[in-house]
C-alpha cells in the first residue's frame, strides 16, 4: 500500500531521513514512534507530498507518487494534524464535507456521509453540525477533524500527533474510537505520536525511528519482547512508569480546556460565556495569568449587577493541588472537599487545569479495570 | 453653505477606496503567495505613501491634466499602504494549522485563498480598507487644488476670505464624515470577526 525504497531528505546540511526502506500492508496501523526530531513527521508528510525527498522513491498503491498530482494523491489519502486545523469560517458540516465537495458529490450524499459519521462517534448530527469548530470542546474538535479525513473514504490516513494536545481522558477515549474506526472501516492508517502507550495500544505494527533512520519494524509484543537498542527499551520502560496508577500525578488527570477568565473582563461577558459553555463556574486569574479564585453564576447573582468587571466580585476560595502533586492525594482533597473539582495550578501558580468528579470516576474505573476498551 | 461640495467629496473618497481596494486586494494577495516580489510590492506601496500628498498629485497632474481622475489616482496610490500591508500580514496570520490542512487535504492554492484564507483574513483586511477610507477624507481636502473639488473648495475659500463660519463648516463637515465611517466600519468588522476570531 505504502512503499519507501531508500528515501533520502536534507534540510540544508543536515539529513533528516537517512536511506529509508519500509512497507506497508493494506489495513494495517502502524504507529511511528521515536524521540523529537527523529524524522517522524517529514517521514509522514513524505507520503502526502508536503514534503519531497531529494533522493528514493516512495510508492501508494503501486504508483511512483513522484509523478502523481499532489492535489488528487492527497485528496486520497486523509490528513489528521494535532493543531486540528478545523476551518473555523465553516460549519461542522462543511468542515466534514470539503473533500467530498471538491470531488463532486452531491449535497445529499454529504449530508448522509456526516450524518453517519459522526454517528459513529456519538455526536449528533441535529446538534453539532451546523455548529462552528469554536462552539466545540479540543476532544470534540479533533473528532471532527479525524472524521474530516474520513469523508472521502480515501484508504489512507495519515495522522501527526492527533491527540497530542488533547488532555488524557479525552485521549484515551479517541484512541479507542480511532481504533474501532479502524476495524471497522479496514483503513491502513499511519499514525505518529511520541507516546509509547499510545503506541502499544493502537499499532499492528510500531517502526521506530532515531536520527532520520529506522531502528526497529516490529508488531508491540515482538517489540516488547526484543527492543531492538537501549533507546527503544527507555521508551518501554517510561511507559509501563506512567501506566503504574501509583506514579500518577493531578497533570496526568486534569482536563487542560478549564475556562478561565482575567478579572479586568466584564460581568456581563462573563455572564455570556458561562452560558454559552453551559458552565456555572469560572476561574479568575491576575493579568499575570496567576490563578485568584472562582466565581460562580450564584456569586454574580448575590452581587446583582452586570455592569463592572468581574474582578469587583470577591472569589471564592477552590482547592488547588500542584501539578506534579501525587493523583491520589488530589482525589483526596477533591473527595472530602465539598467542591465540584480541584483546580490544578503549575509551579508559578498558572492555571493548569481542573479536575472534576467525573474525570476522577473515569479514572478509578480505568485502574479497576484497565483502560476501558 | 453648499451642500453638493459634500456629496462631491463622498464621491471622490468613494471611489478612491473602490480602486484601491480593486488594486491593493490583488497585490497584497501576491505579496503573499509569491515570496520573490514580496519586498518589492510593500516597499513600493510603503515609498508611495512617504511622498507628500500634494506633491504625488502635482506629478500626476502633469501626465493627467487636472481633473477627478487625477485626484482619483493620486489617492489611490496614496491609500494603497494599509489595504495591500493589512491583506499581506492578514493572510500571513492565518493559523498555520489551518494552513497545512487545508494543503493536506488537497485543496488548491486558489480555493485555499477563498475558501479559507481570505475569508479568515477578512477582519484584518477591512480593517486596511478601514484606515485607509478615513485617512483619504483628510487627503482629499488637496483634490480642490488640482481641480478636483470636494470639501476642500470650501476651507480653501474660507482661508481666502478670512471666512470663519466657511473654515468651521468644512472642518466639522470632514469631521463628521470621518467619524460616521469610522463607527460604522467598526460595526460591520466586529460582524465579521465575530464568527472567525478563536
Ligand atoms: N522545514 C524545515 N527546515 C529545516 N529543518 C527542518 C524542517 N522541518 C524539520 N526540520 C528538521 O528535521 C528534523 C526532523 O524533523 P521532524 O519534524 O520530521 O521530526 P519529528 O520526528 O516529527 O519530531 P517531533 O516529535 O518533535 O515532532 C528535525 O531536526 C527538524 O529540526
Ligand atoms: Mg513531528
Amino acid at each position: 500500500m505504502i512503499r519507501f525504497e531508500n528515501v533520502k531528505k536534507k534540510f540544508g546540511d543536515t539529513v533528516v531521513l537517512n536511506n529509508i526502506s519500509f512497507n506497508i500492508e493494506p489495513g494495517e496501523f502502524i504507529v511511528l514512534i521515536g524521540p523529537s526530531g527523529c524524522g517522524k513527521t517529514t517521514t509522514l508528510k513524505s507520503i502526502n507530498r508536503l514534503i519531497t525527498p531529494e533522493e528514493g522513491k516512495i510508492f501508494v498503491n503501486g504508483q511512483d507518487i513522484s509523478k502523481a498530482n499532489p492535489v488528487k494523491l492527497r485528496r486520497k489519502i486523509g490528513y489528521v494534524i494535532q493543531q486540528i486545523g478545523l476551518f473555523p469560517n465553516m460549519t461542522i458540516e462543511q468542515n466534514i464535507g470539503l473533500v467530498p465537495k471538491r470531488l463532486k458529490y452531491s449535497k445529499s450524499e454529504i449530508k448522509k456521509i456526516t450524518k453517519d459519521l459522526m454517528e459513529m462517534v456519538d455526536m449528533s448530527y441535529d446538534e453539532y453540525a451546523h455548529k462552528y469548530p469554536t462552539e466545540l470542546s479540543g476532544g470534540q474538535q479533533q473528532r471532527i477533524g479525524v472524521l474530516r479525513a474520513l469523508a472521502a473514504s480515501p484508504p489512507i490516513v495519515l495522522m501527526d500527533e492527533p491527540f497530542g494536545a488533547l488532555d488524557p481522558m479525552t485521549r484515551a477515549t479517541l484512541q479507542e474510537e480511532i481504533v474501532r474506526l479502524q476495524k471497522k472501516l479496514k483503513k491502513t492508517i499511519v499514525f505518529v505520536t511520541h507516546d509509547m502507550n499510545e503506541a502499544l495500544d493502537l499499532a499492528d505494527k510500531i517502526i521506530f525511528m532515531e536520527h532520520g533512520e529506522i531502528v526497529q519494524m516490529a508488531t508491540p509484543d515482538e517489540m516488547l519482547a526484543n527492543p531492538a537498542n537501549d533507546l527503544i527499551r527507555d521508551f518501554m520502560r517510561k511507559s509501563s512508569a506512567t501506566s503504574d496508577p501509583s506514579n500518577l500525578t493531578a497533570a496526568d488527570f486534569m482536563r487542560t480546556n478549564a475556562i478561565s477568565v482575567y478579572k479586568k473582563r466584564s460581568i456581563r461577558e462573563c455572564t455570556d460565556l458561562m452560558a454559552r459553555q453551559h458552565i456555572d463556574s469560572l476561574l479568575i486569574k491576575n493579568d499575570d495569568d496567576t490563578y485568584v479564585g472562582i466565581i460562580t453564576i450564584k456569586d454574580v447573582r448575590k452581587h446583582g449587577k452586570s455592569s463592572g468587571s468581574i474582578g469587583e466580585i470577591i472569589p471564592n476560595e477552590n482547592i488547588t493541588s500542584d501539578a506534579g502533586e501525587n493523583a491520589k492525594d488530589a482525589f483526596d482533597k477533591l473527595y472530602n472537599s465539598g467542591d465540584n473539582y480541584v483546580v490544578v495550578l503549575n509551579n508559578d501558580k498558572t492555571i493548569a487545569g481542573i479536575i472534576s468528579k467525573t474525570s476522577m470516576a473515569t479514572a478509578m474505573a480505568d485502574t479497576l479495570w484497565g483502560d476501558m476498551q | 453653505m453648499d451642500f453638493s461640495l459634500v456629496f462631491e467629496h463622498l464621491y471622490l473618497v468613494l471611489m478612491t477606496v473602490l480602486f484601491s481596494v480593486i488594486v491593493g486586494l490583488p497585490l497584497g494577495v501576491l505579496a503573499y503567495i509569491t515570496p520573490s516580489v514580496r519586498k518589492i510590492v510593500l516597499w513600493a506601496v510603503e515609498i508611495l505613501q512617504t511622498i507628500p500628498a500634494l506633491a504625488l498629485l502635482g506629478l500626476i497632474i502633469i501626465a493627467l491634466g487636472p481633473g477627478k481622475t487625477t485626484v482619483i489616482v493620486g489617492l489611490v496610490l496614496y491609500s494603497l499602504l494599509p489595504i495591500v500591508h493589512n491583506t499581506y500580514i492578514g493572510l500571513e496570520s492565518v493559523d498555520s494549522g489551518i494552513k497545512e490542512a487545508g494543503k493536506g487535504m488537497g485543496l488548491t492554492q486558489f480555493d485555499r485563498l477563498i475558501s479559507v484564507e481570505i475569508p479568515l483574513a477578512l477582519p484584518m483586511i477591512f480593517t486596511g480598507i478601514r484606515i485607509a477610507t478615513v485617512t483619504t477624507i483628510g487627503v482629499a481636502v488637496f483634490a480642490t487644488s488640482v481641480g478636483g473639488g470636494g470639501l476642500g473648495a470650501v476651507i480653501y475659500k474660507g482661508i481666502r476670505t478670512q471666512n470663519m463660519e466657511l473654515i468651521l463648516f468644512g472642518t466639522v463637515a470632514l469631521m463628521i464624515m470621518a467619524i460616521l465611517f469610522d463607527v460604522l466600519m467598526i460595526w460591520i468588522n466586529n460582524r465579521l470577526t465575530k464568527r472567525t476570531s478563536n
